[in-house]
C-alpha cells in the first residue's frame, strides 16, 4: 500500500503544484469588499424588520378600525360623518406609506 | 451530533469571542496564507476554475460573516474552518445537480512531470466528487481522518472506509484502467 500511497501523494501534489502555478486567487481586497457589501445589506435588512412589522400592523389596525367604525355606525354613512371615514381610510395608508418611505430611504443609504 | 459537528463545535468554542472582528490587514494575511490551497482544493474537486473562484470568494465571505472571523484567530483553526465551508459549498453545488468536471485542466508547461499530471487528472476525472475530496484532503493537505471528518461533515469511521475505497479505485485507475 505504501508504493501506491507514495505515488498518489506525489501525483496529487504535482497536480496541485501545476494548478497553483497556473491559477491565482482573486485579490483579497475584492473579497473583503464583497463581504463588506453583504454585511451592510444584512444590517439594513435587520434594521428594516421592525419597520416591516409596523407597516403590517398599521395596515391591519387601520382596516380593523375602518370595519369597526362601519359596524358601530350600522353602515349608515350619514351618522358616521365624512371626516371620520376619511380619517379611517387615511390612517392605514399613511402608516403603510410612512414605513415604506423609511425602508426605501434606508435602502438608498445602504446602496450609496 | 456527529464527530464532525463535535470538532466544528470545538473549533468554535476555542475561538476568541470577546475580541474585535477581524480587520482588513489581518484578513489579508490570512487570505494570502490560505487562499492558494483552498482554491486548489476547489478546482481539483469541482474540476472547473470559474466555479472554484466563485466558491472561493463565497467561502471567505461566509467566513467573514459568521462568528469566527475575529482578531487573534489561530491560523490553523481558520484554515480548518475555511476548508469546512468550502466542502459545504461544493456539496451544495452537487446537490443542485451542477457537477460537470474538468473543463479546464492544469496547463502542461508548468508541471514538473507532465505525464504524471495528465494521469492524475484523468484519474480525478473518473472518481466521484466525494472520492476526489477525500483523496485531496488526505494526500495534498495531509489531513488525518479526524480533520477530514471535520472538513467534510462525515463521520470519522465513514472517512476511513470511504478513503480506503477511494484509494483502491485510484490505484486501479492509475495502474491499469487508464492505460
Amino acid at each position: 500500500m505504501t508504493g501506491i500511497d507514495d505515488r498518489l501523494r506525489q501525483g496529487l501534489r504535482g497536480y496541485a503544484a501545476a494548478l497553483a502555478a497556473t491559477q491565482t486567487a482573486p485579490p483579497s481586497s475584492l473579497v473583503w469588499l464583497r463581504a463588506e457589501r453583504r454585511r451592510r445589506r444584512a444590517a439594513v435588512e435587520r434594521a428594516e424588520r421592525p419597520l416591516r412589522v409596523m407597516q403590517a400592523v398599521g395596515l391591519l389596525s387601520g382596516i380593523a378600525a375602518t370595519g369597526w367604525l362601519l359596524v358601530t355606525s350600522g353602515l349608515d354613512r350619514a351618522s358616521l360623518g365624512t371626516p371620520m371615514l376619511a380619517l379611517a381610510i387615511a390612517a392605514p395608508i399613511l402608516a403603510a406609506g410612512g414605513c415604506w418611505a423609511m425602508v426605501a430611504a434606508s435602502r438608498g443609504a445602504a446602496r450609496s | 451530533m456527529n464527530a464532525a459537528d463535535e470538532v466544528a463545535g470545538a473549533i468554535a468554542r476555542g475561538l476568541p469571542e470577546h475580541t474585535a472582528p477581524m480587520g482588513e490587514a489581518e484578513f489579508e494575511r490570512l487570505y494570502s496564507a490560505t487562499a492558494g490551497p483552498i482554491l486548489g482544493y476547489l478546482t481539483a474537486v469541482s474540476g472547473r476554475r470559474d466555479v472554484a473562484e466563485d466558491l472561493l470568494q463565497e467561502a471567505y465571505c461566509r467566513f467573514l460573516a459568521q462568528g469566527p472571523a475575529r482578531s487573534g484567530l489561530e491560523a490553523e483553526a481558520a484554515r480548518r474552518y475555511l476548508f469546512r465551508i468550502a466542502s459545504n459549498l461544493l456539496r451544495d453545488r452537487w446537490r443542485m445537480g451542477d457537477g460537470q468536471p474538468f473543463t479546464e485542466p492544469a496547463e502542461s508547461g508548468v508541471a514538473a512531470n507532465y505525464d504524471t499530471t495528465l494521469e492524475v487528472q484523468a484519474m480525478l476525472q473518473h472518481l466521484n466528487p466525494k472520492e476526489r475530496t477525500l483523496l485531496w484532503l488526505a494526500y495534498v493537505e495531509g489531513m488525518d481522518h479526524a480533520e477530514i471528518a471535520a472538513a467534510t461533515g462525515l463521520g470519522r469511521l465513514s472517512v476511513r472506509t470511504l478513503l480506503f475505497r477511494a484509494r483502491g479505485r485510484a490505484r486501479r485507475l492509475l495502474e491499469g484502467e487508464l492505460r
